[in-house]
């Protein structure tokens, strides 16, 4: 029986690999991508190869190779996969070509709000937005009687009667593993309280009293979650929500399909989305909006770059998000927003909107220098004073360094 | 021994026993955890209570389960196929393997015995007990969840084979490169008294000490840009070394060279010089020395720090993780990415029982030379 | 032998040693007196990123690099910049005035020292205890009877066999969240126990991990050892009217003494680069070693920036540190050498 299955999986893995059913034309020149790795980089690059000559790499380390991969001449790779954080490097280094005539040839079923310009020029082509907001259990709140929170003293109030009555383990869920994760929380709060990254001059400006009350949100949430916060990242809060043991969470839009999976979680059905919560009445959504999407190299024949963007046309087409519909909220054409999208979508429209994740330079060394300095704080070694002053001396330093200051 | 001085106190005896006794439930409890939680159903194997994970209520109702009649039967067969890889198993490989290559004949012999146990232990035997519990009644109901699916999904749907295929490459590799290089050099740092020699040795102590971080990532950009750096020398030719498995097989056997070359000097100090010096009054040259004594006795050094290369060249994440492509990529770093990229619960099981896989070939291994090591180093590799 | 000869035997050991160890090595060390960066230049950009179903678009000053336009790469520069890199790592400035104004442990907030104080404790803490357990496994196995030896040694050998990142998770799981032994240990203590939530539960708990990693090596080169200590010594020691553990004092222990610096030496190179346990016990809020530190510079953030001179500086203090904690056991192997082994 087991080997049946065997053999009828690797039967099927093999028909999988030489057949191209799906695609509309078949590929003659050898093409390789190197993207990050989630449920929907797997849905694109899957759609890809049905087309033929094509391998896809997804990789946790792409951020480390993607740059020096693409500068090499030619390029390693012709296609990539970019969010607004990771494509600063590429465009930075030139690495990265301009896709407007492309587009032309091959982007009919493109929107516009999907071709990411810089300086006029169409650079990327995005495929779905991403953003944190707020997970809730509805059937807890429901409950209790609390009505949906819309900033974050609701949520605490809410995390309080949650607490009281005791129904689940921690009232709220956080990804702040020490490093990027918690660096994120920061970066989503800051900005809620009105506050700026950085002068004119590209000096930080943490050191604000917006960043005071950020810190002292994130302390209070302290309250209220698991005490090993400082090591748990999405995938553990993911799954502490799947096990029913927290109420409520800044969670990614990505995140949300895995709440309905039987497979996995105890909680299905019972997990509502909604927008992110607001750090300060009238202000935006705390949080960030996301994009990810598909570059071409720069360093490649034109001949390769067609065939390539040609390519990834195929993998972004509405028969892909059609097969993938929960796996992320698609800017594509053809997708339907479930109820597991109206957070995000929540999000994204609302007034005034939440910024997007800022892609320069200095943000990836702020990002860097908040994510090693914050844990001192939040585990209590240091005050939060103490901790903006060491942010932006961290900055500093690092920002000499890359030549972002003088 | 047996004199009545050196017998032991009944105390002393139960102390000891029970010490080791608690030592191996504390070696074996979290390997052995890892592989219940691999066979269970996500919800299962990350449950809260002890309990719901080994009997995984969740996976039976689903439909896998075990009966009592299952249990035993399984049981039973398992003690006697690892008490036969214990006892007939070396018998056979002596028997049947060419004088010689008792090596080569030990690794064929414990592949086909790993192929054989995986054939009839879930092929054969799942069958088997599926028509005994239809007639067992009462005892034939499951009482334990427990599933294969996982690992259907990482070797089948996930190709985990090619990652396989990739270690092995990798690992081969590394284990003939290094006691080829590393035998040389050991017996040439063994047989010279000089200075020269001193320093070689501290300074490959020192570059062990080297935390691998710093060397690993000097190497990206170099073996990304090699095609463009190399192609005044080698023109056309020139290849990319990102992406290489010998490319990543020289940087660790580089990296293996120190620990090997101290393993073998010490172990060749061990052989006297007398051997040698007496093949050289023969007219022999210092190579054909070498190749004529040393040779036929350096088998159990050698075998012993092949074992730490293998080690090392099957273990390694650092490495392999940034200087490899997917293509090539091998299992270890193929492991990690199940965990650190966006995951569900689902692949966090699967990536479980991928890491339960691959240590199935280092217990095959262990068992095999299990005795050599003990021996090889009795002989004298670790004296210095 | 003769130089020649020596030459042919250990050159292709040493070329690739010297190709892959000793000129990464070098460019380490001159990267960590330079710093290398691109001219910048500061240019109004237009933006337009997705929203949900409209875009938005935003025109800032952006800081970027400058690219040649003949090489299509972009400028840098390169300058010496002397011990810059190594002050910022070291932050001498704070550790004084963390030492003037008395509060010793502000100097711990400093990543280098707080990832000294670990990597040095880490290594010494353990170095006894991976000795001791090692011993102790050796001698109960060399106690324990014939038959049960095969299996015993197999059993212990597993944890130095597995493969050290799946290891450290393997124990992570067992302790993390309601993990089953933390689970285990709340229900015998009657408390709520977060093993991950402070930094001495997860030093503790890398220490076990180390210990038990390690031992099994440890127990498996004293067991060889123990197979040829010398009867003759034992027996005259028993006549001589020595009791158990005078026998272990000054029979066994003296003939194991090159052993246990063989595991001293290797423990104290494996455990001061300690990278692994960082990383499977996610312990970088509270616990960093060294190497992690050095890893951490090089790891490039979102925008693509990496802090290679201060990587390089703070490897390169790594060095110096590990020279000075094998100078001692070194000091016998010179003795050795200039006692003969020829």
């Amino acid at each position: 029986m087991y080997l049946k299955k065997l053999a009828l999986a690797g039967a099927v893995s093999l028909l999988g690999t030489t057949a191209f059913a799906a695609c509309s034309y078949e590929n003659e020149v050898p093409l390789k991508s190197l993207t990050a790795g989630f449920e929907a980089w797997k849905a694109v690059t899957d759609a890809m190869a049905e087309c033929g000559n094509f391998q896809a790499e997804l990789d946790q380390e792409f951020r480390t190779k993607q740059p020096a991969a693409f500068e090499a001449n030619p390029s390693l790779y012709q296609i990539g996969g970019v969010s607004n954080g990771t494509i600063t490097p590429l465009l930075n280094a030139g690495t990265i070509r301009p896709l407007d005539d492309l587009v032309a040839k091959y982007g009919q079923n493109l929107s516009p709000n999907q071709l990411i310009r810089v300086d006029g020029k169409i650079m990327a082509v995005a495929m779905m937005v991403n953003t944190q907001h707020l997970m809730y259990r509805s059937d807890i709140l429901a409950d209790l009687g609390i009505d949906t929170p819309t900033t974050w003293d609701e949520v605490f109030a809410a995390a309080d009667k949650i607490k009281e009555a005791g129904v689940v383990d921690h009232a709220i869920g956080a990804t702040m593993k020490s490093g990027w994760n918690l660096a994120q929380e920061f970066v989503n709060m800051y900005p809620g309280f009105g506050g700026a990254f950085f002068n004119d001059d590209n000096t930080a400006a943490v050191n604000s009293d917006a960043g005071m009350k950020a810190l002292a949100a994130m302390k209070k949430t302290l309250d209220y979650t698991d005490p090993e916060v400082l090591v748990s990242d999405s995938t553990y809060v993911q799954q502490q929500f799947q096990q029913g043991k927290i109420a409520m969470a800044n969670l990614w839009a990505s995140r949300a399909g895995a709440m309905d999976d039987e497979n996995e979680s105890q909680v299905v059905g019972k997990v509502s989305m909604a927008a992110a919560p607001m750090a300060m009445d009238g202000g935006a959504p705390a949080t960030t909006l996301w994009w990810d999407g598909i570059v071409i190299a720069a360093n490649i024949t034109d001949e390769e770059a067609d065939a390539a963007f040609r390519l990834a046309m195929e993998g972004l087409d509405t028969e892909m998000v059609q097969g993938a519909n929960e796996a992320a909220i698609w800017l594509v054409n053809g997708y339907q927003p479930g109820p597991l999208a109206e957070g995000a979508i929540a999000t994204a429209t609302a007034n005034p909107a939440p910024p997007a994740y800022p892609s320069t330079t200095q943000m990836g060394l702020l990002h860097t220098a908040l994510g090693n300095e914050l844990p001192a704080f939040l585990t209590g070694d240091r005050d939060a004073a103490a901790t903006l002053a060491a942010v932006e001396e961290a900055y500093t330093t690092s920002a000499k360094e890359a030549g972002v200051l003088q | 021994m047996a004199s009545k001085a050196t017998a032991q106190p009944l105390s002393l005896k139960i102390a000891s026993g029970a010490f080791l006794a608690f030592w191996c439930v504390l070696a074996a409890f979290p390997i052995a955890w890892i592989a219940v939680m691999s066979v269970k159903s996500p919800r299962d194997a990350f449950a809260a209570s002890a309990w719901d994970v080994i009997t995984g209520p969740v996976t039976r109702d689903s439909g896998n389960g075990l009966s009592f009649i299952d249990i035993a039967l399984g049981l039973t067969f398992l003690f006697f196929a690892v008490r036969w890889a214990f006892t007939r198993l070396p018998r056979m490989v002596e028997q049947f393997s060419p004088p010689g290559f008792i090596v080569l004949g030990w690794l064929v012999g414990s592949a086909v015995y790993g192929i054989l146990f995986v054939l009839i232990f879930f092929g054969v035997l799942p069958s088997v007990f599926g028509a005994l519990n239809s007639i067992a009644g009462p005892l034939g109901t499951p009482i334990l969840g427990l599933t294969t699916e996982h690992y259907v999904a990482v070797w089948a749907e996930n190709q985990f084979y090619r990652n396989f295929m990739n270690s092995m490459i990798v690992t081969a590799g590394v284990v003939t490169i290094s006691l080829t290089v590393g035998t040389l050099a050991g017996y040439g740092l063994a047989r010279s008294g000089s200075n020269l020699a001193f320093w070689l040795l501290i300074l490959a102590l020192v570059f062990r000490a080297l935390p691998h971080s710093v060397l690993v990532a000097g190497y990206l950009p170099w073996f990304i840009n090699s095609a463009e750096i190399l192609r005044p020398i080698f023109g056309d030719l020139s290849p990319t070394l990102y992406g290489q498995p010998w490319a990543v097989i020289a940087v660790l056997v580089s990296i293996n060279q120190p620990f090997t070359i101290w393993m073998l000097r010490s172990f060749f100090q061990n052989i006297p010089s007398e051997l040698d010096e007496a093949a050289r009054v023969d007219g022999c040259s210092h190579f054909q020395a070498f190749r004529r004594v040393i040779m036929p006795v350096m088998w159990p050094g050698v075998i012993t720090t092949g074992l730490f290369s293998f080690l090392l060249g099957y273990n390694d994440f650092l490495v392999t993780a940034l200087l490899l492509d997917a293509q090539n990529q091998t299992m270890v770093p193929a492991i990690a990415g199940y965990f650190n990229r966006e995951t569900t619960t689902t692949d966090q099981v699967e990536a479980v029982a991928a890491a339960v896989s691959i240590t199935a070939p280092l217990f095959l291994l262990v068992m095999v030379f299990q005795r050599q090591i003990v021996s090889g180093l009795t002989a004298g590799a670790v004296k210095g | 032998m003769k130089f020649k000869t020596f030459f042919w035997f250990v050159a292709p050991s040493v070329f690739m040693m010297l190709l892959f160890i000793a000129a990464p090595l070098v460019s380490v060390f001159i990267q960590s007196f330079q710093i290398t960066q691109p001219v910048m230049q500061q240019i109004e950009v237009e933006t337009c990123t997705p929203g949900f179903l409209t875009q938005t678009c935003t025109t800032e000053i952006k800081t970027v690099p400058v690219i040649d336009g003949e090489t299509g790469r972009t400028q840098t520069t390169t300058a010496w910049v002397g011990l810059q890199s190594y002050k910022n790592v070291l932050q001498m400035d704070k550790f004084w005035a963390a030492i003037g104004s008395g509060n010793w442990g502000d100097i711990l907030q400093i990543d280098f020292w707080k990832a000294l104080r670990f990597t040095l404790m880490y290594t010494l803490v353990t170095l006894p205890l991976v000795v001791g357990v090692g011993l102790m496994i050796a001698l109960a196995v060399n106690n324990a009877a014939k038959v049960l030896r095969g299996p015993v040694i197999f059993v212990s050998l597993l944890p130095f066999i597995i493969t050290p990142v799946i290891g450290a998770l393997s124990i992570y799981w067992l302790f993390v969240g309601d993990g089953i032994l933390t689970a285990m240990l709340e229900r015998w203590l009657d408390r709520d126990i977060a093993m991950f939530a402070q930094a001495w539960t997860i030093e503790l708990l890398i220490y076990f991990y180390r210990v038990w990693h390690v031992a099994p090596f440890a127990f498996v080169i004293f067991y060889a050892g123990l197979q040829t200590v010398n009867m003759d010594t034992l027996e005259s020691a028993i006549i001589d009217g020595a009791n158990r553990f005078e026998r272990l004092r000054y029979v066994i222990v003296p003939h194991l003494m090159p052993l246990i610096i063989f595991i001293a030496l290797i423990h104290l190179m494996d455990c001061y680069r300690a990278f692994d346990e960082i990383i499977g016990f996610r312990s970088e809020a509270y616990v960093t070693s060294l190497q992690w530190l050095t890893f951490d510079f090089l790891t490039p953030d979102d925008a693509g920036n990496r802090a290679i001179s201060r990587a390089a500086a703070s490897a390169m203090l790594t060095m110096i540190g590990i020279v000075f904690l094998l100078i001692l056991p070194l000091r016998r192997t010179w003795r050795d050498h200039k006692g003969g082994a020829h």
